[in-house]
């Protein structure tokens, strides 16, 4: 073992890095070192810094203290041009494809920028056409003729497709940030064929995930992150899931006991019949005043269509909703709020808050009507309000300071304050705490179990099966659009949720 | 590098509203760029020529100010939601031939009636088409800018209506204190919008739907009738901007209002507002049409060829556009950080 581990070439090394945004410490002074020929895995919870420090080798973002230096390139890395010459990969969440660009030119899509490399925008020369076909036989990917373009391809082609670039693009270090969030089975064991390849090639391969089946199946080592500090590196021949799980989560979990299943005989707030709307095919379920259900499963499960079709986001194409027995289908969120339902997206930045508006702008936003007669606004009954939610929520910042300045978990805030002015009696929460860090996850589910004891049907959304157990009396597995389990978190573990959302045995 | 400095006055804390908030003051000192653009630029008239500051100029500024100053603001709420309307001038034509010339123009509250009515009646076609249909506004208003400018020839057949009404020039002509009418409107114009953006619910989904659709949809904003509102709202002024101007020359001439749009367009943004939509100030538009206006007169006054006085207003649009992308770095450099 010993002499093993001194034969090892350094491939990167991060020393003492740190990373800092307004209101969070995303990274605190990590040291950690890649080494070629491994694949060094970084896992942690979501928010404890894992993609901020793939993002800081590959050069996207630059650390607020400490450095990175790669073997092999002398300069430091001040930018994705520099990662890229120092021959650091990086494979992003959301895979980089171009619609509009045939699938050849997304395999060399890092080469167009430099002509003599190929020729731009298209004319890539036919003797590239063999180097094409084999970057992509080695992903699995034989099937796919090379004139498609990005834009017919699903989710798992296309990350396929991003992974193909390894074959073209010489590198040292490959970055895989949650690459196999949205891969199915058979992909992940191209994968897992690949990582393999790359490692017997000498590259320094780091996969970031928080999904254990997936770490233990390709790391050599496992670096976990916990609130931005770097809380342990293990070897993965020498320790268990559970321990890493552990690791991940550490004391916070305890400081809220899982709920009980609710035991009530009170008519349904909601309840749902064979709705089918996007990839969510004919589900039912019910939802009783004061019961948190969780809908847990992967991303492209058909989650967030359920939600978003009950609320009038999007159109459904099947069945019945019913509020309070009384048979519903908003058109838009106006209509939804009018009905008492509340919608908290996922894509905060998007649809979450109006990002020129202040936080006393947008914690009025929805419910304009208590704060105005006649349309015209109340400028101190507005103001008295507002100073009122921000201390009730415990919101940093004041009234006029503007919500796109603030944390993740304070915009948090602020939106489900904006949805609970509303007083509705159904809140559905779609993945409420993703991107967000622990101290603010605590208080806001805090929030979410005040509203259940407040008698009100909440709905949570997540990815995250520690979330759902510690939240919900009741939790509903999707896969594929359909319910596949429902499970108590009394009797359930993190494990039996990922099984069942994965259908079956991995790893 | 401090956050702290991203306030806005809109909303007080509560607490503060004794005497005048120094800090409040500073950071609305501090977004008042056009505003001194203006200052340095009347130093300048001043100094350039003692014609500018006689009672005889600045009244004449004002008349031709007024117009564009009214269509500008209507163009500014527009650019609020994220449009833009460039068949402004087009409408302010043909409201003018029409309140000259239909009914004879025998009445000038009917003539006044006739105004709004075209504009609005223009507006809401603008306004369907893009909120209903979700088009994009520069196409739907160039082809309004064609459309209403080929009815203007259409009604008049090139020539200029003169109207029945003995009074038509009265608004226009009129003075209160040595003070035109017509820029008293203007200001209470001015002084109304400025109200409905800043402290109705109507005015608060303008900025929610400028600044970002999606959010505003998503928290129940009705994005749709907000937009449609808008563009009847600014269909109206031009309208009866398009009346004012007739009122002023006396009769509804088949060219009035050429090119208002580019004037309007650069006196938004030179005002500060964004392109992009949620930002900006009905003041802001007040000044940026001011700056305009006192170049122009100034470049009269010089003598300067009518010529390169196009090559000049031009030259300032050129300017406010580039000045906008330097808004823009600050601003990237600012949610960078977030």
């Amino acid at each position: 073992m010993q002499a093993h581990a001194e034969t090892r070439t350094v491939a990167f090394e991060a020393r003492n890095v740190s990373k800092s945004y307004p209101g969070v410490q995303a990274l605190d002074d990590v040291s950690l070192t890649g080494y070629a020929g491994e694949v060094l895995a970084i896992c942690g919870a979501n928010g404890a810094g894992k993609s901020t420090l793939a993002r800081m080798l590959a050069g996207q973002e630059l650390p607020s203290g400490g450095s990175i230096a790669i073997s092999g390139y002398d300069g430091s890395i001040d930018g994705p041009a520099d990662a890229d010459e120092a021959g650091i990969l990086l494979m992003h969440q959301e895979p980089v494809i171009i619609d509009s660009f045939t699938v050849t030119e997304n395999v060399w899509l890092k080469n167009l920028s430099s002509a003599d490399k190929v020729r731009p925008w298209g004319i890539i020369s036919r003797k590239k056409a063999d180097a094409t076909r084999a970057a992509l036989h080695a992903v699995g990917l034989d099937n796919v003729s090379l004139g498609r373009l990005g834009s017919d391809l699903g989710p798992g082609l296309r990350q396929m497709l991003a992974l193909s670039r390894t074959q073209v693009n010489p590198h040292r270090v490959l970055l895989l940030d949650e690459t196999t969030a949205s891969t199915t089975e058979e992909h992940f064991k191209d994968v897992l064929a690949l990582v393999d390849r790359e490692r017997a090639e000498g590259v320094s391969v780091v996969f970031v995930s928080h999904r254990m089946p997936e770490v233990f199946a390709m790391a050599d080592r496992i670096a976990v992150l916990r609130n931005g500090k770097l809380v342990d590196v293990v070897r993965t021949s020498e320790t268990t899931p559970a321990e890493v799980m552990t690791l991940m989560i550490g004391e916070a979990v305890s400081a809220l006991e899982s709920p009980a299943p609710l035991v009530s005989t009170a008519a349904p707030v909601l309840e749902v019949e064979g709705l089918s709307s996007g990839s969510a095919d004919n589900v039912s379920f019910s939802v009783r005043p004061g019961e948190v259900v969780g809908i847990y499963g992967l991303v492209g499960s058909g989650r967030s269509s359920i939600a978003r079709s009950i609320s009038g986001n999007q159109r459904r194409d099947s069945g019945t909703v019913r509020l309070h027995g009384r048979p519903v289908s908003p058109k838009s969120p106006r209509d939804a709020l009018r009905l008492g339902i509340a919608y908290l997206t996922e894509d905060r930045r998007r649809e979450g808050f109006v990002k020129d508006f202040t936080n006393g702008e947008n914690l009025t936003l929805a419910t304009p009507h208590l704060f105005s007669r006649f349309g015209v606004i109340n400028r101190r009954r507005e103001s008295r309000r507002v100073g009122e939610m921000i201390r009730e929520y415990q919101v940093k910042g004041g009234p006029s300071t503007f919500t796109r300045t603030l944390s993740g978990g304070n915009q948090q805030k602020v939106i489900i304050a904006k949805w609970l002015e509303a007083r509705p009696d159904l809140v559905l929460l779609d993945e409420p705490t993703k991107g967000i860090d622990v101290g603010a996850r605590l208080n806001i589910y805090q929030i979410i179990r005040a509203l259940a004891d407040d008698r009100k049907g909440v709905v949570v959304i997540t990815s995250e099966a520690e979330e759902a157990l510690m939240l919900c009396n009741r939790i509903l597995v999707l896969r594929d659009g359909r319910f596949v389990g429902e499970h108590h978190p009394a009797d359930s573990t993190t494990d039996d949720l990922i099984r069942a959302s994965l259908g079956g045995d991995i790893a | 590098m401090t956050q702290t400095k991203q306030t806005s006055v809109a909303l007080d804390a509560p607490g503060t509203k004794r005497g005048i908030d120094r800090g409040a003051l500073v950071a609305w000192a501090k977004e008042q760029y056009p505003l001194y653009i203006l200052i340095v630029l009347l130093v300048i008239a001043g100094f350039a020529t003692d014609a500018f500051f006689t009672q005889r100029n600045l009244t004449n500024l004002i008349l031709q100010a007024s117009v564009i100053g009214i269509v500008t603001l209507a163009q500014f709420i527009v650019v609020l939601t994220g449009g833009i309307d460039i068949s402004v001038g087009s409408v302010v034509g043909l409201a003018g031939v029409m309140s000259a010339g239909l009914f004879s123009g025998a009445s000038v509250p009917t003539a006044i009636l006739v105004s709004l009515v075209v504009g609005a009646l223009i507006g809401s076609i603008n306004g369907y088409l893009v909120a209903f249909r979700g088009l994009e506004a520069f196409i739907v208003t160039l082809g309004m800018l064609a459309f209403a400018r080929g009815l203007v020839y259409a009604f008049t057949e090139g020539i200029p209506v003169t109207p029945a009404a003995d009074n038509f020039r009265g608004i226009a002509t009129a003075t209160v204190a040595g003070f035109p009418v017509i820029g008293l409107l203007w200001l209470g114009i001015a002084v109304g919008l400025a109200f409905v953006v800043r402290r109705t619910v109507f005015g608060r989904r303008i900025y929610a739907v400028g600044s970002n659709k999606e959010a505003a949809r998503a928290s129940g904003v009705p994005v749709k009738s907000t937009l449609l509102g808008v563009y009847i709202l600014a269909g109206a002024m031009v309208g009866f901007a398009g009346f004012l101007l007739a009122s002023r020359v006396g009769v509804g001439t088949p060219t009035a209002g050429s090119l208002y749009e580019l004037d309007a367009i650069a006196a938004v943004v030179i005002g500060g507002a964004s392109l992009v939509g949620g930002k900006g100030r009905v003041f802001g538009a007040v000044v940026g049409t001011l700056i305009f206006a006192v170049i122009s007169n100034l470049l009269v006054l010089l003598n300067v060829s009518t010529y390169l006085q196009d090559a000049f207003r031009g030259a300032l649009i050129l300017v406010a556009v580039f000045l906008t992308t330097v808004q823009f770095a600050k601003r990237r450099k600012v949610t960078k950080l977030v």
